[in-house]
Formats: structure tokens, sequence, C-alpha cells
């Protein structure tokens, strides 16, 4: 049989790489699109993805029920984030380092929060049980959750890639990147591009922390984890730009897996050595963080 | 004063106050980059975290202080120069952004090499001259760290008075110019990394001797943060940077301790504060320059 030839330990591992890069993808989505449009990096934005996963652990029961529930309140809890990071940014446009400490402050107040509340240790959550258990994949175990994870991550990407390519929204987005000057000149209402722009990016994260509670659980610390790994996907995709996030978004996920596996402990070296390539490559952006 | 604190106060707050001076060498480190030449850092804890490692390696040869010193300013400076490769290519935000993936791979890296792993590895106390007893106590731990800091702070204010800290204040103010006038900029940035990444180095190995132990969250980005907000609030002066790291590291442990372990509140509060409140420093010349090439 073919397929067995493909599936061995490596293969699976790069499975979870898959789901793991695509996980990645749905939260760097947002913090790079609120780089490019609004010119903020959010140090918030892995609270965001904390603040889902603790929903995920606090609402879903194991049935579709809790996960619905979990999921609205993602929706809620993320547009309301995005709304106060967008509202708190707002007096300090045009000092991006004053908005870098703002957000600071904001996730270091929010992670006191979550350890006052939720406790210090790291806490799992259980997927639905009709995908709570494995599947074989051509003699190993596989769990389900992942593959459907997977599948409802694809899903968004493709969701997520149309929006800002195809539609009307993502042109306006994509005009303010490009030259918010000149998109403020034609009439485009910038001001009101970067609020949602925050909006959406806090619902993406949020909702990246339901979905990936069972993948990486909520715990102390897993904020600035999120945070820094999706960061690195921005800056080797290019910030600003969505599909070179997806394409860096895959390549960390396999570096963190499957590079792990492969050569355990150089996966810092690696992902180092894909910034340095990334901002090599690219010729010195003119406007500070801007992609060339 | 601050001599006599060891015979003032008791032994919980000496040993805080010799771990503020460590955070005031830090924050001065960050200083070097965001008060002179406008690109903020938010990594410098990666370089006190390998000058700590340099430090405690030696600690199996010499307890000499002033030796694992060296060698710790020479190990922060090495891995600034290595690490400053990618952190030079960027400005301003991103120059932020890269600095901060450095530092939390940096972190991560250290977890998985350095000795000890993520457990860390403790230190016999130093002796601070040879022939000298070990310093167990903290009052004469604390007085070593304001011996080495007071050292380290008239060697960073030397250089501030440099022609080579004018073309870095040069580069925050307007690059192009700079290198108009036939200056390589991004190779006085890494200079200026390098000597940021020598003097964490140096804070490393005054934290090493101050808590005889190092770990890798040592490395954590709260460290970094506590350091370039220090030098934001000292705006542009190195002394300035050095009352504010001894200002948040009072307000995250011993306020903190007051307010039943909320530190990292207050600490989020104070960077809140400090972003809102209007002040005149050199992010106002950062935006000017994005502006300006709009």
């Amino acid at each position: 049989m073919g397929l067995s030839g493909l599936v061995n330990p490596y293969t699976i591992t790069a499975l979870d790489g898959v789901a793991y890069g695509l996980l990645l993808f749905v939260i760097a989505a947002g913090l790079t699109l609120i780089f490019g449009v609004a010119g903020v990096f959010s140090m918030a934005h892995g609270t965001l993805y904390l603040a889902g996963a603790y929903i995920a652990w606090q609402l879903a029961d194991g049935g579709w029920v809790g996960l619905g529930l979990a999921l609205a309140a993602a929706v809620l809890i993320g547009a309301v984030g995005g709304a106060g990071l967008a509202a708190a940014v707002r007096p300090l446009t045009d000092r991006p380092l004053d908005q870098v400490l703002a957000t600071l402050g904001v996730a270091y107040i929010a992670a006191d929060g979550f350890s006052t509340v939720f406790g210090a240790e790291p806490r799992s959550v259980d997927p639905p049980r009709a995908l709570a258990g494995s599947v074989s994949l051509g003699g190993y175990q596989y769990p389900v959750y992942r593959l459907g994870f997977i599948a409802v991550a694809a899903l968004i990407v493709v969701l997520l890639i149309w929006l800002v390519e195809r539609s009307r929204v993502g042109a306006v987005v994509r005009a303010v990147v490009a030259d918010p000057g000149m998109a403020a000149a034609t009439g485009l209402r910038t001001r009101t591009t970067r609020a949602a722009v925050l909006v959406g990016g806090g619902v993406l994260a949020v909702t990246a922390g339901v979905l990936g509670a069972p993948v990486i659980g909520p715990a102390p610390g897993v904020d600035t984890t999120i945070l820094v790994y999706s960061l690195i996907v921005c800056v080797v995709g290019g910030l600003g730009s969505i599909r070179g996030a997806l394409l860096a978004a895959l390549g960390v996920g396999q570096i963190l897996t499957l590079g792990v596996a492969l050569v355990p402990g150089a996966a810092a070296f690696v992902l180092a050595a894909a910034m340095l390539v990334a901002l090599t490559v690219r010729h010195r952006p003119s406007l500070a963080g801007r992609p060339a | 004063m601050a001599v006599a604190l060891p015979w003032m106060v008791n032994a919980y707050l000496v040993s805080l106050a010799a771990t503020a001076l460590v955070m005031a060498v830090l924050a001065m480190s960050a200083q070097l980059l965001v008060g002179l030449a406008g690109q903020p850092p938010l990594g410098q804890a990666a370089y006190l975290v390998v000058g700590a490692y340099a430090a405690a390696t030696l600690a199996t040869l010499t307890s000499l202080g002033p030796v694992q010193l060296l060698a710790a300013t020479a190990a922060g400076a090495v891995a600034a120069a290595v690490t400053g490769l990618l952190a030079v290519r960027v400005r301003a935000t991103t120059f932020l952004m890269v600095t901060f993936g450095v530092g939390e791979l940096v972190h991560a890296a250290a977890g998985q090499w350095a000795p000890g792993g993520s457990e860390g590895t403790h230190i016999p106390p130093v002796v601070a001259l040879p022939g000298l007893a070990p310093l167990v106590r903290p009052g004469w731990v604390y007085l070593y760290v304001l011996a080495c800091t007071l050292i380290i702070a008239t060697a960073v204010i030397v250089l501030t008075r440099t022609r080579f800290a004018l073309l870095l204040r040069a580069i925050a103010a307007h690059e192009p110019r700079v290198q108009a006038a036939g200056h390589h900029t991004s190779r006085l940035l890494l200079a200026a990394y390098t000597l940021a990444g020598a003097i964490a180095g140096a804070a490393g190995a005054l934290l090493v001797a101050v808590t005889r132990y190092v770990s890798p969250a040592d490395a954590a980005m709260g460290i970094s943060a506590i350091a370039l907000a220090a030098a934001l609030i000292g705006s542009g002066s190195m002394i300035g940077a050095c009352a504010a790291a001894i200002l948040l590291v009072a307000a995250r442990d011993w306020a903190g301790g007051l307010l039943s372990g909320h530190g990292s509140t207050l600490l989020g509060l104070s960077f809140l504060a400090l972003a809102y409140l209007p002040r005149h420093r050199l992010a106002g010349l950062l935006t000017r320059r994005d502006r300006g090439r709009t």
C-alpha cells in the first residue's frame, strides 16, 4: 500500500506541525494586519489567545453546546477586547513606542488577573466528546480533534485570504496598509479601518484560543509564547502580508514540531536564522515596518 | 547614604536594593540604544542571561568576582554582536519587535542548552578581591554590586560624551543625513548594540553575585520590559534610567509584596501611566521621523 510508506513517525509529526502552523496563522494574521494597518505592535495579542483558551476551559463541557457557547463568548470577548485595544491606542496615534507600552501594560494586568482567577497551574481542555477519540492513520493513532482542527483552520485560512484579497473590505484594508495618506485622501475612513482591524484581529485571536485550547492549553506564560511565535511569523512573512504570514506560519509550525523531533534544541537557532534571512532578502523597507 | 544602606535597613531590603542595582545596569544598557540611538530594545535580558551563565560557568574555576564580571561582559558583547546582525537591519517599532523575538529565542535556547536546563544552576558566593572572604552576607554583596555599578556607570557616562555617542544621537535624529555624511549607520548601530550587550552581560555577572543562582527565567520578557521602561522614564539620561529602574523594582517586588503578590499588575499600571502621561522624550523624535518619511 502506497500510503503506509508515506505514514511514518515523521509525517505524523509533520501533520502536528500543520495543525500548529495553521493555529499560528490564525493568530498571526490578526497581528500582521494590525501592524500593517494601524502600525500597532499589540503586545496584548497573546493575551487574547490565552483569554480564548481559558474561555474554552471554563465553558467547553465535552459537548457541542459547550463548544458553541465558548465560540460565541470568544467572538464577543474578542470584539470587546479588540475595541478596547483600539480605544486604548487611539490617543497614542503616531507614538508607536507608547502604543507598545500601553498594550504591554494591558498584557501584564491581564496576565496577573488570569493567574489570580484561574490559578497558576496549567489547565488541560478536553475536545468535544464526538471528536475525542483517535483514528488510525496507516497504523498510527492520531487524535480526531487535531484533524478536525486542521480542517476548520484551513477553512478560516481560505475565508481570511478571500476576505483580504478578493472582497471590497479587504481592498480597503490593503489600501490602508499600502499608503495610509493616499487612502485617506481618496475618502477611505482610515480610522474606522484601523479600529475594525483591531476588532477583527481580536476576534481571530480569541477564537483561535478556543479552538486551539486542546492543542496548546491555557497556562501562565502561554500568552508570551504565542506572542513570540506569531511575531516571528509576522517578521518572516513580511509585516502586513497575509500570504507571507501563511507560508511563514506553516514553516514555523514545522520547525517547532518536525524540527524539534529531528534536531532537538535547534528550533531557536533555526527561527532566528529564518528571521535573519527574511530581513536580509527583503530589502530594507522604506517606511519603518512596512513590507517592501 | 547608598553606601550606608546595609547598616540602616534589614537584610531583605538590602538584597532588594542589590537586585535594583542590577536592573539599573540593565536599564543603562537599554538607554544606550533607545536614549542615544533612538532604537527601543525589548530583549536586553537575553544578554543579561548570557553574561550570567558565562559567570556561572567560570565560577567552577574561580570565585573571583571581577574576573567573572569581565568574562560576562565579553560574553554579552559577543552574543549581542552576533544577534545584532538581525536587529540592525530594521528600525523603530520593528527593531523592538525583532529584539523581542531574539530575546525570547535566547530565553528558549537557554532552557535547552544552558547548564541545569530550565531548573537553572547554583553558584558559590563570589570573592570581591583575591585574599578576601567570599561575599555571603547581603550587606557585603550589596556593597560589591554598588561598587561595580558605579564603575560601569562611570564608563557609560564617559561613553556618552564621545563622538561615537554624538553619531548615535544623530542617527536617532535623522538617519539619512548621517548616511549622507558618509557614515555606515548600520555598523554604528551594531557597535552600539554590542556595547549595550556588554553592559547587559556585566549586569548578568552582578545578578549571579546577588542571587548565586541563574535560570532561563532571568531572560523573561518582563526583565527586558522593565529595562526598556526604565530607560524611557529616564528620557535619555543614564542617571534617570538608573533611578527609574530602582523605582520599578521597588514597585514590582516591595510594593507588590505588600499587595500580596500583585506586583505585575502594579508594573502594568506603571507601563500604562508611562504611555499616557504627556512627556517629551525620544518617542517624539521617532514618530517625527516616520511622519517626515510619509
